[in-house]
């Protein structure tokens, strides 16, 4: 079978290397299962345009244009856009509304197109989480702007406004008053594909937690890992701290979050991977659903990392009609992809932001993505992780301590603290320094107490340099796997080097 | 283990940032296929979830931790490892050379001392010197007192800029000493501690060259040309291979520059070479001992694996072991040499042959069958309170490529893939600095013949009516309503040509204009050569349908396909 694989372009804000990760891995996954791959992708500064990676490769636009004459050309019998970011996806929905699909009798692989504009459409999605039971913040649609202007005075303040089909949130933000509502909404607008974009109930200061799920055309669900956001909704999730697995849930919460991400991805029908974004308040049980990524994501690039699961080359090969049961675990290998992860280590990943080269850019965090890149790290503890993530960040400071905000008066502190910048972080770890009360930090960040109370540790005695290797181990030792992919943390024993096989 | 097993560990780069993208993960993992077809256990070491290179397969062992010297060091001595190789993760990865090597970790490649060389302003200044090569009069400077000396003796305008920064960090072109006193502080501040390098500033074409070198030979895998002139960072360039507007003979002599200086420094593995041509005598303006970003797209457009190549010499190997040798890589044979399937241990190769610099340089023929238009991509639209103008501080987050058989076809595709809009319905407007008024005429022109409308504020407007092209007249922002800015609200507005004023980006009005064109996705090109390369293209091409579509592969293949126009010099 001869399949065309969309790759997600140059990298921007919201869409990097994580999809040339992806996509190389699924290229390999198809060509293993006898697939002939095509692949079209203008950004060469990748594995996945390599000519070993797909049996052809076309560096060209990504554009109808260009897309439809590869196919006229190669004549695919599938296509799959679910790794190519929204790029990948955003192609292939102009394709097939361009009839290009029908015409060349392309058959879209993996998730129906259906299932991506249910996921996709602020509207069709809301329908759904109701008909299911599951629970959305308030929000109104807007295709225009008198229907904005309409909305100035019902809604409630602040407000979060997202326009639809674009990347990394481009063009959001969250209105604090009718006029920047006007300013942000007008903007997104512009910047829609669609000319639409949602007006919502805002849930700062709640939790928020990703859920990556899995499903195959039977119907199998797994999650492969929760990951927790360290600084509360508001903050993008490609701008936050994120620490996975969780850490602040309850064994009920981290449960009910998982069943209603499972009942989503069934109730969209999904085959392949996709990124659940929930919010959790943080003084009861409730939660709403905030957003899906009917794709493989950044979220999930940093799954597959901290859990060892191969979320693309599973999805590609899902795609192609095969059941989780019957897709080895190529990292332990003596397990099968139905097998939820288990870790016994802690991840933390600290996005990159690229205010060293804007000086005089807007630091502030909010809705709409702004770091580069990330970086990762495995520790035993969550402050072992944190600590070695700030390390290898190659930012000024190469711990928690920060000459500037060492400097800052209380009330400046405050501020630093309260509002999310690039570096919120170590203005956490200042205030705590000083012997502000977790519950005063708690109040200002809206960061939640256990976290403070480690940074607080962190700071107070910072965790001891690694000294043993550790192996990731997927399986947190309830199977035998040997993936030679370690870490460094400080314990008396280390795993040793894995035999080469 | 086996006893007998030789183990290397490769560093990546880290975040991906501004300066330092991708390109550096397609490095790292090259050289660890390399290393392993080689017989070699390769071991990484990275922290960034994002990249291929730390996905779980793809070397022997990955170690997911920071990549600085402590970690770095740990990993060596528990892998027994033979060395590190530090060539291919970007500044991150080479800034740790000297340190590991001071820790007694072997560096695998070019010496520490001869990365240091590289680094180090004086001591490369001194071995330009020494070998006749020219570089722009200039020096590092200590003190702001120093560099408005040195200022005064090149004249201005000067290139200001820290040293050991990645990607143009704190670097500005100063056209007075009243600029220069004003920005001195912020380069100084963008490293601290180290001296800041004072150069004169020649805006001449710009050119680079990836070469590789066992010590012994130098291989040129190809030439490329910016398009932009100098001023304008090498990553937010564009880019064009072969080069169209630099004589054969200057690349010929910046080949014989490069090889001399790869050479000279016991390069073993990759050295990066960007000229500046003053007239026709190409000057040295920086000399990188490592891969730049230009190789991904070098290595796929000419055919040569080029971080295999270098991975070899970095160990010890030899480019003729490897059926490659002296001289520049012409993927379509000058007259008479024979083609070869360079290759090696790397078979199958992509058919070529190698020219000595010198007989490169007499001929006139074609070397490819394929010209390819690099082009970058900005994030602006995600950053508020940004400059979007071009200048030495790298601003691009990505880039992508244009592959065709024409370059006006590769142009053309570099240009969309980039998001530029190639529709003709919608105004072109036209802003210039007075420096630019002329060139801005004849690209009106062009654009006007293309079936494009062109708009112009009152100074711009007035050249372009005077030079008889037809232009409507749009109010500056203060001048009030309509003006400029509601143009491009109304959406209306297919593309904008604005260049700021040489060392005043932060005119007010000039700057509003470009935040708009962010805010309402229109492209912005901000240099008079971009605006040119567009023109250029936008007369050739208007329909995609009429440019070529062949994979990467049959481009490079020995018979082009019938429908493929004839060969490109």
């Amino acid at each position: 079978m001869k399949i065309l694989v969309i790759g997600s372009g140059p990298i921007v804000i919201g869409q990097a290397a994580e999809f040339d990760y992806a996509g190389t891995q699924a290229c390999r996954a198809l060509r293993e299962e006898g697939c002939e791959v095509v692949l079209i992708n203008s950004n060469p500064a990748t594995i996945m345009t390599d000519p070993e990676t797909a049996d052809a490769v076309y560096i060209e636009p990504l554009t109808v244009d260009f897309c439809e004459r590869v196919i006229a050309k190669e004549r695919p019998e599938g296509l799959l856009a679910t790794l190519g970011g929204q790029t990948g996806l955003n192609l292939a929905s102009q394709l097939a509304a361009a009839g290009v699909f029908e015409k060349y009798g392309v058959r879209l692989l993996g998730t129906k197109l259906e299932s991506i504009q249910m996921a996709e459409d602020r509207e069709l999605f809301r329908a759904l989480m109701r008909e299911i039971g599951e629970p959305v913040p308030e929000s109104w649609i807007v295709e225009s702007e008198s229907d904005l202007e309409a909305l100035l005075d019902t809604v409630p303040y602040p407000c979060i406004v997202r326009p639809a089909y674009t990347l990394g949130g481009t063009g959001g933000g969250v209105a604090y008053d009718r006029e920047a509502l006007w300013e942000i909404g007008r903007k997104g607008l512009k910047l829609s594909m669609r000319s639409q974009l949602m007006v919502e109930r805002s849930l700062l200061g709640w939790k928020e937690v990703e859920y990556e799920v899995m499903r195959d055309s039977a119907g199998t669900c797994i999650t492969v890992c929760n990951m927790e956001n360290l600084d509360p909704m508001g903050v993008h999730t490609g701008d936050s701290i994120v620490v996975a697995p969780s850490q602040t849930l309850t064994d009920i919460e981290y449960h009910m979050l998982r069943t209603a991400s499972l009942k989503i991805i069934r109730a969209l029908g999904i085959e392949g991977g996709c990124n659940v974004q929930l919010a959790v308040n943080p003084d009861s049980f409730d939660y709403y659903i905030i957003e899906v990524n009917p794709r493989v994501s950044r979220s999930s690039a940093l799954a597959s990392k901290a859990t060892g699961y191969p979320i693309a080359r599973v999805a590609a090969k899902i795609a192609l009609g095969m059941r989780l049961d019957e897709i080895p675990n190529s990292i332990t290998g003596t397990t099968k992809a139905s097998f939820e992860p288990s870790l016994d280590y802690c991840v933390v990943k600290i996005p990159r932001w690229p205010f060293d080269k804007f000086v005089s850019g807007d630091r502030t965090l909010g809705t709409q993505m702004k770091a580069t890149g990330e970086v990762m790290a495995i520790d035993r503890t969550f402050e072992g992780a944190l600590v070695k993530a700030v390390a290898g960040l190659e930012v000024r400071n190469k711990d928690l301590d920060d000459l500037g905000y060492r400097k800052a008066t209380e009330e400046e502190l405050a501020e630093f603290v309260r509002v999310p910048t690039d570096g919120r972080l170590w203005a956490l770890a200042e205030a705590l320094r000083r012997g502000w009360t977790i519950a005063e930090v708690n109040r200002l960040s809206k960061v939640d107490p256990w976290f403070l109370e480690k940074i607080k540790g962190a700071v107070q005695s910072p965790p001891p340099n690694p000294i043993a290797y550790k192996m990731v181990d997927t399986c947190a030792g309830e199977f035998d796997s040997r993936t030679p992919y370690y870490y460094a943390t400080c314990e008396a024993e280390s795993d040793m080097v894995a035999d080469p096989s | 283990m086996g006893a007998m097993e030789r183990t290397a560990v490769v560093l990546g780069s880290g975040p991906i940032r501004i300066g330092q993208g991708v390109e550096f993960d397609y490095g790292c993992v090259h050289c660890v296929y390399a290393l392993r077809a080689l017989g070699y256990r390769a071991v990484i070491v990275n922290n960034n979830p994002e990249t291929v290179s730390t996905d779980f397969d793809t070397g022997d062992a990955l170690y997911f931790e920071p990549v600085n010297a402590d970690s770095v060091e740990a990993v060596c001595r528990r892998e027994r490892a033979e060395g590190v190789i530090v060539q291919f993760g970007g500044q991150t990865a080479i800034n740790l050379a000297e340190e590991l090597h001071e820790r007694g970790i072997r560096i695998l490649g070019t010496s520490p001392d001869a990365i240091a060389l590289a680094e180090d302003r004086e001591r490369c200044d001194e071995m330009l010197g020494r070998l006749g090569i020219a570089r722009p009069q200039g020096r590092a400077v200590q003190g702001l007192e120093e560099a408005v000396a040195v200022a005064r003796q090149t004249g201005y305008p000067v290139l200001v800029r820290p040293s050991f920064v990645l990607g143009g960090r704190g670097m500005e072109i100063c056209e007075s000493e009243a600029h220069l006193r004003e920005f001195y502080s912020e380069a100084e501040g963008a490293n601290p501690g180290k001296p800041v390098l004072v150069d004169r500033y020649i805006r001449g074409l710009e050119a680079e060259l990836d070469v590789i070198s066992d010590g012994t030979d130098t291989l040129i895998p190809g030439v490329m040309e910016h398009i932009e002139r100098a001023g304008v960072h090498s990553g937010d360039s564009m880019t064009v291979y072969p080069p169209r507007g630099i004589s054969r003979a200057v690349q010929g002599e910046m080949a014989k520059i490069a090889s001399r200086l790869a050479t000279e420094m016991g390069v073993r593995g990759l050295l990066n070479v960007q000229f500046v041509l003053d007239g026709e005598t190409p000057m040295v303006l920086e000399v990188n001992p490592r891969a730049s970003r230009t190789v991904p797209y070098l290595s796929k457009v000419t055919g040569v694996p080029m971080v295999a190549l270098a991975t070899h010499a970095a160990i010890g190997g030899t480019l003729r072991e490897s059926g490659y040798g002296s001289g520049v890589w012409c993927p379509v044979p000058l007259p008479g040499d024979p083609a070869m399937n360079a290759g090696g241990v790397w078979a199958p190769g992509t058919p070529g042959a190698i020219a000595h610099p010198d007989r490169y340089a007499e001929s006139d023929d074609p070397i490819s069958r394929i010209y390819a238009v690099k082009a970058p991509v900005f994030s602006f639209q995600k950053l508020a309170r940004v400059e979007p103008a071009l200048g030495p501080e790298m601003k691009s987050t990505g880039e992508v490529l244009g592959l065709d058989s024409t370059y006006e076809a590769a142009l053309y595709k570099a240009l969309l893939a980039s998001g530029v809009s190639f529709r003709t319905q919608g105004q072109v407007i036209i802003t210039v600095n007075d420096a630019d008024k002329l060139e801005a005429v004849a690209i009106a022109r062009r654009l006007v013949a293309a079936g494009h409308t062109v708009g112009a504020t009152s100074g711009t407007r007035r050249a372009l009516v005077e030079a008889g092209v037809e232009c409507e007249l749009l109010n500056k922002v203060q001048e009030g309503s309509p003006n400029i800015r509601d143009r491009l609200y109304e959406g209306r507005v297919s593309l904008m040509i604005n260049t700021p004023k040489p060392g005043d980006q932060n005119t007010a009005d000039a700057r509003m204009i470009r935040s708009t064109c962010i805010g309402t996705g229109v492209a912005c090109v901000t240099s008079i050569d971009t605006a040119r390369a567009l023109a250029h293209a936008l007369e050739a091409y208007t329909d995609p349908t009429k440019t070529s579509c062949m994979s990467i592969t049959e481009y490079l293949a020995r018979k082009a396909p019938s429908s493929t126009p004839s060969l490109v010099t």
